[in-house]
């Protein structure tokens, strides 16, 4: 089950959860995974061990849990684990006991005030511990998603105020929650569409086992967790049709000025679709349009001011009368990316199909027409394929390097290359601090594949630990220059002995390639670092192979089967003077 | 062997996949470690999911072996059977 479209029919059964456990009992990877909840974990650990082994294939998840009833005490447990990551599960008796079904203490009139006071305390702690865990693990946090039983005064249909008041509690808490790094919250809404709120409590089993929820629910919060803590890269680009797609009409038959995209021209859903792009655009999404139309004509319609996306956003604009998979093989070459990690949007089914044929790792969606329901569905979807936890200062950057990229290939051609790399006039900065908060690092490494040492990815936890190690090593690195910032570009990381270097993680964005800034990489470990010797953990993958080619120009051979050996003495021969200004950030 | 033996046969499988096939027939809680509280409760979650029938107090408390079981989902299968049909719609 990928995101926002559900079929009913395939929400993992109790069944299917056990045999996948039982399959993956002899799995050679074995993850770590703390369930902090204040229930008898029983079905919901099940699920949550099933959904992991259906996400990933050849790995089971090592399920740890804490004491019935002890919420906080269990979140500090698992803050002192060696786990990898965290499930915290809140349900209303949590907060206080009375709001549960296997209390007695009441919750009459006279003691609300107390729960209220109770809860509010309840919250706070927890807050406390949730910071504790996070500092350690990532974290996603599910929110109740039981009903509060009977506190109002007022009949079912009318919510009382100190009902309200609770989930006010709740929601100041999820806010302050979601300010913590590491912590991601479960969407109650997503959860409210997969699993119907009036069938979410099973009292049977919550007043004979603690355990309170149905099996369906069980299966599907599980499921929801697995997502929110092991999300899915989220795709690159949106190549997007534009006749009854970008706008209404068909703009080589109206021309420019009459296709449409308003509310007083029943067009309004084509608007909303351009602010989606354009929310995608500040997210870092690449964005670019392949259309059966006269180039002049469309480029005459995206001047129009009152488009909702800039007509910027859009790079390459490819427009001819040719097939959209040749459209769309140029726009892959200019954005240096997989088709895998792509969405193409027509209207039309047949292009998509011509596309599919051509590009079968391509994500193809229908803009259906008429159908504003079908559409906000397609959005949701999108929003599930685009979306990440969190937008940094590189994706604000990404189209515009990739659009001077053009300009920069241009320019080098034309200029001897060592002479074009000196007058770029690069700065290369080497962070060497080994800050957790830097998700960006990890991010490129676990997003890079051409200029990749070895295709090693990483999770959240073994980063951290990574970190923390005294012998570890880490060096991020930004570069700028006349063509426009990049942004952080690559990492080199991993561990030293003395003057012995061992590179076990090194990556260089594509965005970057061409400028010498591997080269100043290894220089920084040598001259800045002190690396006598540099040991390099390569493994071919079948896409690094730049990495492969930039080693052979050094003179490694990556073919040995050895771990391949750099010495000062060998690299420093090698070298002219490199072309870049550098500047470091270090801790000591 | 019955399609209700059948299928609970496989419940069984599932839950406790280190019981031998052909021990399936004689287990119970008291002839089976393996079969505390937990698996006491997954296993009937899992048969209630197979025959889409709900739990109650009696069917937690009193389904002890697999004979019992298989007799309770038999006697409940005659019950489903014997009931009136619903009256039609006018």
């Amino acid at each position: 089950m990928r995101g926002f479209v559900v079929d009913f029919e395939e929400i993992m059964t109790l069944a299917q959860a056990l045999a996948l456990v039982q399959q993956r009992k002899e799995a050679i990877r074995k993850r770590k995974l703390f369930l902090v909840c204040g229930f008898e974990p029983l079905h919901l650990g099940t699920f949550l061990q099933g959904h992991f082994a259906q996400r990933f294939q050849h790995e089971a998840a090592d399920l740890k849990t804490g004491l019935y009833g002890d919420l906080e005490g269990t979140l500090a447990a698992a803050a002192g684990s060696e786990s990898e990551a965290a499930a915290v599960v809140i349900e209303w008796s949590d907060l206080d006991s009375r709001l549960g079904l296997r209390s007695t203490g009441g919750w009459g009139l006279s003691v609300q005030p107390d729960i209220l006071a109770n809860c509010r305390d309840r919250l706070a702690r927890l807050l406390g511990g949730l910071e504790a865990l996070a500092s350690r693990m990532p974290v996603a946090l599910a929110p109740p998603t039981l009903p509060i039983p009977f506190l109002g005064h007022s009949a079912g249909w009318q919510i009382g105020r100190n009902e309200l008041e609770l989930h006010r509690q709740l929601v100041a808490f999820l806010a302050d929650a979601a300010k913590l790094m590491r912590v991601s919250i479960l969407n109650p809404v997503r959860l409210d569409k997969l699993s119907p709120v009036a069938s979410r409590l099973d009292p049977l089993m919550d007043l004979k086992a603690g355990f309170p929820y149905s099996l369906g629910h069980a299966s599907v919060l599980a499921g929801q967790i697995v997502e929110t803590l092991f999300p899915p890269s989220p795709m690159k680009g949106l190549i997007t049709d534009l006749d009854g797609t970008l706008w209404s009409g068909i703009v080589g038959e109206v021309g420019a000025a009459e296709v449409s995209w308003s509310l007083s021209e029943h067009s309004q859903i084509y608007g909303l679709y351009q602010q989606l792009l354009r929310h995608f655009s500040e997210m870092g999404v690449l964005l670019a349009i392949a259309s059966k139309n006269e180039l002049v004509v469309v480029e005459e319609a995206l001047r129009r001011e009152d488009l909702y996306v800039p007509a910027k956003a859009f790079y390459p604009v490819r427009a001819d009368w040719g097939p959209k998979s040749r459209h769309i093989g140029e726009i892959l070459r200019a954005w240096n990316i997989g088709a895998e990690s792509v969405v193409f949007v027509d209207d039309d089914p047949m292009e998509l199909d011509e596309v599919r044929t051509a590009f079968p790792s391509i994500t193809c969606l229908q803009f259906p027409q008429n159908h504003p329901a079908r559409t906000l569905a397609l959005f949701e979807e999108l929003r599930d394929l685009f979306g990440k936890p969190a937008v940094n200062f590189e994706d604000t950057l990404r189209q515009a390097s990739i659009q001077a990229r053009e300009a920069f290939h241009e320019a080098a051609e034309r200029a001897d290359s060592g002479e074009f790399v000196r007058g770029l006039h690069g700065r290369v900065t080497f962070d060497s601090r080994k800050d957790a908060a830097n998700q960006r690092l990890l991010e490129l490494i676990n997003k890079t594949n051409q200029f990749n040492l070895n295709g090693v990815r990483l999770s959240q936890a073994e980063w951290m630990r990574h970190l923390a190690d005294e012998g570890g090593f880490v060096v991020g690195v930004a570069y700028e220059d006349r063509f426009g910032p990049l942004g952080t570009i690559g990492v080199i990381a991993g561990c030293q002995t003395g003057d012995q270097f061992e590179v076990t993680s090194w990556v260089l964005s594509c965005r970057a390639f061409s400028r010498k800034i591997e080269h100043h990489m290894l220089d920084c470990l040598f001259r800045q670092r002190g690396a006598s010797a540099i040991r390099l953990s390569f493994r071919p993958t079948g896409r690094n192979g730049p990495m492969r080619e930039f080693l052979r120009s050094i003179g490694l051979d990556c073919d040995s089967g050895s771990g391949m050996k750099l010495t000062q003495e060998w690299f420093l021969s090698l070298q002219d003077a490199l072309p870049h200004q550098i500047r470091t950030l270090r801790n000591d | 062997m019955t399609d209700i033996q059948s299928r609970v046969s496989h419940c069984f499988s599932i839950v406790f996949p280190e019981l031998a096939p052909a021990d399936i027939a004689g287990a119970s809680q008291e002839s089976l470690a393996r079969w505390d509280s937990v698996a006491h409760i997954t296993l009937l979650s899992a048969i209630a999911e197979e025959f889409q029938c709900e739990l109650d107090e009696e069917f937690l408390e009193t389904l002890t072996s697999y004979r019992l079981i298989v007799e309770y989902l038999k006697a409940r299968a005659v019950h489903h059977a014997q009931r009136p049909p619903l009256p039609s719609c006018q």
